[in-house]
């Protein structure tokens, strides 16, 4: 019996690759166990840094999924049509990035099982309740604008004709869809930010362009990290197949969302001494010169902004295909520098409330059940980028979906591969 | 072609239309949530004369008694701030049961929210643990329950007995005015501030007296007396959070007094 699973199991690259990333979550899997069973006390979550690890996790996989919204809002709604396939990808990406986002959070909050409160208890003054909302709805946007992909599942095309058809058919709402998805996704991604903006309590937070940053931060990850996915996706597997010229001119265009991105972000930057608000420019400090001075300047600015802007709008280095996949990488990890940085400054400076006493500073390491859980969220979302580059199709920039006129059309035949 | 381009218009206008609505439905009903400060009868505060005030911790000890909490939170911390002469100045610091408070403006599902008497709520069963206000809060006022408390309290019964349920694993707790003691003291007629069946165990068991407590909206009451005779401050008064706990700075005549 042995013998004849060995001879039938060839060891490829694809089997080591799935076998690596099972053990990662098998790994999160215990730990997910060990946190619902025993609490958020086995974290090094503290009174004074409640959100961590978990949270930039989460924080994170909805900025990256933003290609999803800003890339078919081009498609559907600003008519470039051509970056249709490209949309299609980032649509997956998205849906994957706000299930991470969900399994992030159902794992960080104290009391999971009351994860639905939220739905039926409203507190419209709450940027977090408004943000639950969005995200929300805009998964089932996502799960509808997801279903011609999955109808590429060949054994549902074979198994169910019917069903797959139908699923195919809500492609023809797209647009509608990109409409919704544009909404929503504004709404929650720069609340995301005001999350953090409103917070009086800590001045390095407490500024209305918290908002803006977030939301452009997104949008420039989200569509770098699709674009660098397609690329990889098409080097590594011929399941993947490109039209390298859409994603060129897609990157650059995202060099020059960077020069806007970078303007903010060194305005901010710079405008943050303008007045001092104690705990302000503790926080500036803290980021530029203290624990996170090499996040910040090299993860953030260096790497995740100018290098990037220079190596997209840069006509030769655009066109190498190595410097372009590694300046769409830079940009993605640079939104993610952001986001950690963002959320852990804002916590470990003290501000004291008691008259006199100065500003003081604790320090957060991430447990090892903390890193376990969070690399098999990470986990999960290369898992199902795999699965889906290799039964669903979800880079080929030849298949062009059925036009997207009319409402009612004739059923599409199952396309056969 | 066209019938399709109109479709889309009209859809457009429509959903622009319909966000419009909901966007001033829901501006005309916030201003109303905020103007709609929350005024009851009574209005709760609390005064505490630090010239008085020794550091002597039994108010944290009562208060962990009779809400029965688990020794590793505090909701009433007793904080040494410097020194006026040669006596140690210090402060004690509950839940302020802000105006407005971060806590309950940022709370997803209503669980921290007014009572009309001006105390902050905790709904420990709404609450989903997501500690956003935790975060919000600019006193340190709460505390999360990382683990369950189990075992025994180490201040009971020396301090005093247990008058709450035990909080669950998974949500944040702080103090709340002993509301239990409030309301079962106005229930037979007794005065919070005057009686102390009526009143938090904290104020009760300060053997300096340099805890008051009683309702802005008599005059007559201690605490207004006290607020309207001597100079006061709130704890970060100017980030306009309106704090319900007063302070009497520490004057080196009095303490020494």
């Amino acid at each position: 019996m042995a013998k004849k699973l060995r001879s039938k199991l060839v060891i490829t690259p694809w089997i080591v690759w799935l076998a690596l990333l099972s053990i990662i979550l098998l790994g999160g899997l215990i730990a997910g166990i060990l946190v619902f069973w025993q609490g958020l006390g086995i974290t090094n979550l503290t009174d004074l840094v409640p959100w961590g690890l978990w949270i930039t996790i989460d924080l994170s996989s909805i900025a990256l999924g933003a290609g999803a919204f800003s890339l078919c809002a081009g498609v559907y709604l600003f008519g470039l049509k051509r970056y249709q396939p490209v949309a299609r990808t980032a649509t997956f990406v998205g849906l994957i990035g706000y299930t991470m986002a969900t399994l992030s959070l159902i794992l960080d909050i104290g009391k999971p099982e009351r994860f639905w409160h939220s739905l039926v208890y409203w507190n419209t003054h709450s940027l977090l309740w408004e943000v639950t909302m969005c995200v929300v709805l805009y998964l089932t946007v996502l799960v509808f604008e997801s279903m011609p992909i999955f109808a590429n599942f060949e054994w549902l095309r074979k198994r169910f004709p019917k069903i797959a058809m139908l699923m195919e058919r809500a492609h023809n709402y797209a647009p509608f869809l990109a409409i919704v998805g544009l909404g929503l996704s504004s709404l929650h991604q720069s609340s995301l930010g005001a999350t953090y903006g409103v917070i009086k309590a800590r001045p390095f937070w407490f500024k209305p362009e918290m908002s803006v940053l977030f939301m452009l931060s997104a949008i420039v990850g989200g569509i770098s990290l699709t674009l660098f996915a397609s690329m990889l996706a098409s080097r590594l597997t011929n399941k993947a197949r490109v039209n390298d010229a859409l994603i060129e001119r897609a990157a650059q265009f995202v060099g020059y969302l960077l020069i806007g991105y970078f303007y903010f972000r060194a305005w901010d930057a710079l405008s943050t001494t303008y007045t001092y608000d104690p705990g302000r420019s503790e926080g500036l400090n803290f980021i530029t010169k203290g624990p996170f001075a090499f996040n910040f300047w090299i993860g953030e600015m260096l790497l995740g902004t100018l290098v990037p802007m220079i190596l997209l709008l840069y006509k030769p280095t655009r066109l190498n295909h190595f410097w372009r996949m590694a300046a769409l990488l830079f940009v993605a990890a640079g939104v993610v520098a952001f986001r950690w940085d963002t959320n852990i400054t804002g916590l470990l400076v003290l501000m004291p409330y008691v008259p006199g006493q100065a500003i003081a500073y604790t320090s957060y390491r991430p447990s090892l059940i903390e890193v376990m859980a969070g690399a098999a969220i990470i986990a999960y979302g290369l898992t199902a980028f795999s699965l889906g580059v290799k039964y669903l199709r979800v880079v080929d920039h030849s298949l062009v979906e059925g036009e997207h006129a009319k409402v009612k059309v004739e059923a599409i035949e199952p396309v056969t591969v | 072609m066209s019938e399709r381009n109109i479709n889309r218009r009209e859809f457009l206008k429509l959903t622009a239309v319909g966000v419009a609505v909901a966007a001033g439905t829901r501006a005309v009903t916030s201003t109303r949530a905020s103007s709609d400060a929350p005024k009851g009868k009574h209005q709760w505060a609390m005064v505490i004369d630090q010239s008085r005030c020794e550091g002597c911790n039994y108010c944290t000890l009562t208060c962990q008694a009779h809400n029965d909490i688990n020794p590793d939170i505090q909701w009433n911390k007793v904080i040494e701030d410097g020194t006026v002469g040669e006596m140690h100045v210090f402060v004690p610091r509950p839940c302020m049961h802000c105006e407005k408070a971060p806590c309950v403006e940022v709370c997803p599902v209503k669980a921290s929210y007014y009572r009309d008497d001006g105390i902050v709520m905790m709904d420990y069963d709404r609450c989903i643990g997501c500690r956003y206000c935790e975060v919000a809060c600019p006193y340190e006022a709460r505390s999360f329950n990382w683990e369950k408390f189990t075992g025994e309290n180490p201040a009971v019964p020396e301090w005093g007995t247990p008058e709450v349920e035990r909080r669950p694993r998974g949500v944040p707790e702080k103090c709340s005015f002993c509301y239990q003691t409030i309301d079962r003291g106005l229930a037979l007629g007794l005065t919070p501030g005057v009686d102390p069946d009526a009143t938090p165990a904290c104020v009760n068991v300060c053997p300096t007296g340099a805890r008051m407590f009683g309702d802005l909206n008599d005059p007559e009451s201690m605490v207004s007396k006290m607020l309207h005779e001597n100079p006061s401050y709130r704890l970060r008064e100017n980030l306009g959070t309106g704090p319900r706990v007063y302070y009497l700075p520490a004057v080196p005549e009095k303490k020494e007094a």
